[in-house]
């Protein structure tokens, strides 16, 4: 069994082993193999296309893969149609029953379960007090706001109190603040409940503020799994380290080794990087905008020139050309130093703050 | 179970349909081929005589000719009346155009026998239209309206004309009405502007109601027997009689002649009008 | 410049109400025949009388005639609503070459002429032995079948198929999911496609002409055989308007139940 940070001592809730699946010529997943722990959030992240949508729907039974096995809480349940399976779903649409009020709508995965109606009528409105919306019991969907009907779909998926949550995009139509608002009420929910969450977005800053591990998708593969700091500094090729935020890439070879780094040698200057190979082979290593420092151009580093600068409120981005490519750093303003567009600088970065990317995996 | 359930849905319907729709068809077909008998449903020799004799007799082909001449005249008359009806319709707001479209449909739910009656009542020799005339003195003796092609005919094409109406203007109330604004805004009259835009926009309307008026033409053996009488047959009542004679081959054939004329006509519409390059221009 | 502007929309209202009248004139005619104290049709009418629909419901041919097509419309109403609700949800989501060679094949009674349809299925009949009634109301169920299906297809292409997926998500089986959260929201669709099965079985003419039988006829038949054989008679005026009252009271129920959009976009 394929496990990839799995823990002898926490079973896992959800695991997928070897999952593929096909529409036509194409293959919408692509072995993919993840274990999810429980009580955990894990977050599917990737641009439209990659396969994160239909990965859900295969956990859920919405699909059924052609190759491979979905288990929930150690039970194969790959032949299983969903309605047999021990989860609930929040949808992009969220989906609430036109033709139910809020309440009823709570309540109708209990009455599937056959929970008695005293019983149904208290955890219907517990779920409703979890998420505020208590007021609103006997409205019916289409009187509600977008963020509204969000937190019923909510409501009705934890009620149940299913062995794992599933939701697809669910914050996607909700504005900026909303969503943020959203977020933070999502996280605290979960971990208050401490149920086991596994979640599709294209956001990377929701994914990372959401979720306990993340994995990146890409034409129906995962490229890295890990938790949100791990694959945002230490991301392992160019397209993860683009997908989560701004990067810097400069290429160079291996000229030599020094205890944990290699020294690269890069068109302009010799670094030192955290990694491991073997010299001669040619490499691309990435930093982080908010790691680039900037210094005069008598200091030692990357030779650069400002192109632009971009006032951007906390943090300003300057955009800057150099022998090894474009470069861009942000400076906090409220220790920014004096720049001006034209200026020549020196660039240098912490030798933790880089990251080895793999060549091979462009 | 994604299948057994969909096997469930699917099953039932599509028994009916084909036991009770396309087997009987088929099965008249099948029988066209044969001889005749006086004693059986059919004989037992296969033989295409059904369809030679009718197609070589010039009796049946002037019944043909005369059944497509009166679907022509229809045809003609629902065109040039249901379009500028449904161009009326279709500029009306909305409201108003639901309306005017329920008062069209109401009569197509009236039984075309009732509708047939009352085109009897008004043409007979007692009818409403002689004895009005005659009591305005603008006649002395009835006049002899019914049963003749032309009674046929008045009053086959106002049974049929709110289908043109309808098929028209729902195709042209779907229609996007900056496509004529563009074309005023590039200079082209009212006039130009129907000729070249909205007219070749609303064939998809046309061609439909075309093809269901003709259609039904063919098959409207209540009100052609009524209002045309035994002097005015046309190929749907020979059907009818070959059918009450028991001559089920020649019943048989006849009614594949019938459907040749529909398909060949539908054929002849879709090859001349096109619709299916007007696609996505509605709103 | 002003006669083209003028023309156009004179013509076209001009064009509406000649229309209008031929279309409406026969019908009114007819309604207004039924009233008549008179032995013939005197127009304008002298007086009111309703002694023909006396002479109706007197005359056990007619009656019975109007109950049996009251009966096959029912009958023959529900099972096509029903067979066609199948198809249209069997339909809803599928594409593909096939689906849409089943849609055609569901939606082919309405444009086929009829007529065939009733000399083949008497051949068929008469083959197998086939009693009256259920044949009729077969053909009626072929009849009637696009229109039970056509608009619950409608309905059902418009329900948000997270719907039917959020039911799953919390448990409810197939079956389940169909009467708690489909049905629930195609029931506009269902209904209408009901009732235009009912009233075009209640006026078919062209599969009861050679289906019917001694006893076994329809209210659209028995006017039909009654012109042919005993002339005009206003008896029939009176069999005529019951079947237009009939129309008239099921199209405001559709109207009320459903709304006049939904029955003008069916078409």
């Amino acid at each position: 069994m394929n496990a990839v940070g799995s823990d002898m001592q926490h079973p896992a809730d959800v695991q997928l082993v070897g999952v593929r699946k096909r529409f036509g010529a194409v293959a919408a997943v692509n072995d993919v193999s993840v274990d999810i722990e429980r009580g955990t959030i894990f977050s599917l992240l990737g641009p439209s296309g990659c396969g994160k949508t239909t990965t859900l729907r295969l956990v859920a039974g919405f699909e059924q893969p052609d190759a491979g096995d979905v288990y929930i809480r150690g039970a194969r349940v790959t032949s299983m149609p969903p309605y047999r399976r021990d989860f609930s779903m929040v949808f992009q649409s969220y989906a609430l029953f036109p033709h139910l009020t809020v309440a009823e709508n709570v309540a109708f995965g209990l009455r599937m379960r056959r929970v008695a109606r005293g019983d149904r009528a208290r955890s219907v409105d517990e779920a409703l007090e979890l998420v505020k919306l208590r007021a609103l019991a006997d409205r019916y969907p289409r009187q509600l706001s977008g963020g509204q009907q969000q937190r019923v779909a909510l409501a009705r998926a934890i009620v149940v109190k299913p062995a794992v949550l599933l939701l697809d995009e669910p914050l996607g139509a909700l504005d900026k603040l909303l969503r943020e608002e959203m977020q933070v009420e999502l996280r605290s929910l979960q971990q208050r409940l401490g149920i086991t969450a596994v979640f599709v977005t294209h956001d990377q800053e929701e994914a990372l503020t959401l979720s306990d591990r993340v994995a990146v998708m890409r034409n129906g593969v995962i490229e890295q799994i890990g938790a949100p700091r791990e694959i945002y500094d230490r991301p392992r090729n160019a397209f993860v380290a683009s997908f989560l935020g701004a990067s810097n890439f400069i290429d160079g070879v291996v000229v030599g080794r020094e205890a944990a780094s290699i020294v690269v040698e890069t068109p302009v200057t010799r670094v030192s990087v955290p990694g491991d190979k073997a010299s001669g082979e040619r490499v691309r290593i990435a930093v982080r905008p908010e790691r680039l420092r900037m210094a005069r151009a008598d200091a030692q580093g990357l030779p650069a020139t400002i192109r632009d600068i971009v006032y951007r409120g906390p943090v300003t981005h300057f955009y800057m050309d150099s022998a090894s490519g474009p470069l861009l750093a942000y400076q906090q303003n409220a220790r920014a130093g004096d720049w001006t567009i034209g200026d020549e600088v020196r660039c240098a970065w912490d030798p933790d703050s880089a990251v080895v990317l793999d060549g091979a995996r462009e | 179970m994604k299948s057994a359930w969909g096997w469930f849905l699917l099953t039932p319907p599509l028994v009916l349909a084909l036991v009770f729709f396309v087997v009987p068809l088929v099965y008249l077909f099948w029988v066209s081929l044969h001889a005749s008998s006086t004693s059986e449903l059919y004989g037992a020799a296969l033989t295409l005589r059904n369809y030679t004799d009718v197609l070589g007799d010039s009796f049946y082909l002037t019944i043909v000719r005369r059944t497509l001449g009166v679907a022509a005249v229809i045809l003609g008359l629902c065109l040039v009346i249901g379009y500028p009806v449904a161009y009326f319709v279709a500029l009306l707001p909305v409201r108003r155009r639901m309306l005017a479209i329920l008062l069209l449909l109401f009569p197509l739910m009236v039984s075309n026998v009732v509708r047939a009656y009352g085109w009897v009542s008004l043409l007979e020799r007692r009818g409403v239209v002689n004895t009005t005339l005659r009591d305005l003195h603008l006649i002395d003796a009835p006049l002899d309206l019914l049963y003749t092609p032309s009674a046929v005919v008045i009053a086959l094409m106002t049974i049929l004309l709110p289908y043109m109406v309808i098929s028209i203007a729902n195709t042209l109330a779907a229609l996007d009405r900056r496509y004529q604004e563009a074309a005023q805004a590039l200079g082209a009259s009212p006039l130009r502007t129907f000729l070249h835009v909205t007219l070749p926009l609303s064939t998809p309307g046309v061609a439909s109601g075309t093809l269901l008026v003709f259609l039904l033409t063919l098959s409207a053996y209540v009100t052609i027997t009524l209002l045309g009488g035994p002097r005015s047959k046309l190929l749907v009542s020979l059907i009818y009689d070959s059918v009450t004679a028991f001559q089920w081959p020649r019943a048989a054939a006849l009614a594949f002649v019938l459907l040749a004329l529909a398909l060949a006509f539908t054929g002849l519409i879709l090859a001349l009008l096109r619709p299916g390059r007007v696609q996505g221009a509605a709103r | 410049m002003k006669v083209e502007l003028t023309a156009g929309p004179m013509l076209r209202g001009a064009a509406t109400i000649v229309a209008f009248a031929l279309i409406v004139v026969p019908i009114v005619i007819v309604v207004v025949a039924a009233f008549s104290p008179n032995d013939y049709f005197q127009f304008p009418p002298p007086g009111l009388s309703i002694r023909w629909f006396v002479e109706f419901f007197g005359l056990q041919t007619m009656r019975s005639a109007f109950a049996l097509s009251i009966e096959l419309a029912l009958a023959s109403a529900t099972i096509a609503t029903i067979l066609g609700t199948f198809a249209a949800l069997f339909l809803a989501r599928r594409h593909g070459a096939i689906a849409a060679l089943l849609q055609s094949l569901f939606l082919a009674p309405l444009v086929f002429p009829t007529i065939i349809l009733g000399v083949a299925l008497l051949l068929l009949y008469k083959t197998i032995g086939m009693p009256v009634f259920p044949g009729l109301l077969l053909a009626h169920c072929v009849v009637g079948l696009p229109y039970g299906f056509r608009t619950v297809l409608a309905s059902a292409q418009a329900l948000d198929p997270a719907l039917e997926e959020a039911g799953q998500s919390l448990g409810a089986d197939p079956l389940r999911t169909l009467f708690l959260v489909t049905l629930p929201l195609i029931w506009p669709g269902v209904l209408s496609g009901w009732l235009f099965a009912f009233i075009v079985s209640f006026g078919e003419l062209n599969t009861a002409l050679f289906l019917t039988g001694p006893g076994v006829t329809t209210l659209p038949i028995e006017i039909f055989s009654y012109l042919q054989f005993q002339g005009s008679q206003l008896v029939i005026a009176a069999a005529s308007s019951v079947q237009i009252a009939l129309i008239v009271i099921l199209v405001a129920v559709i109207e009320r139940v459903v709304g006049i959009a939904r029955i003008t976009r069916a078409r």
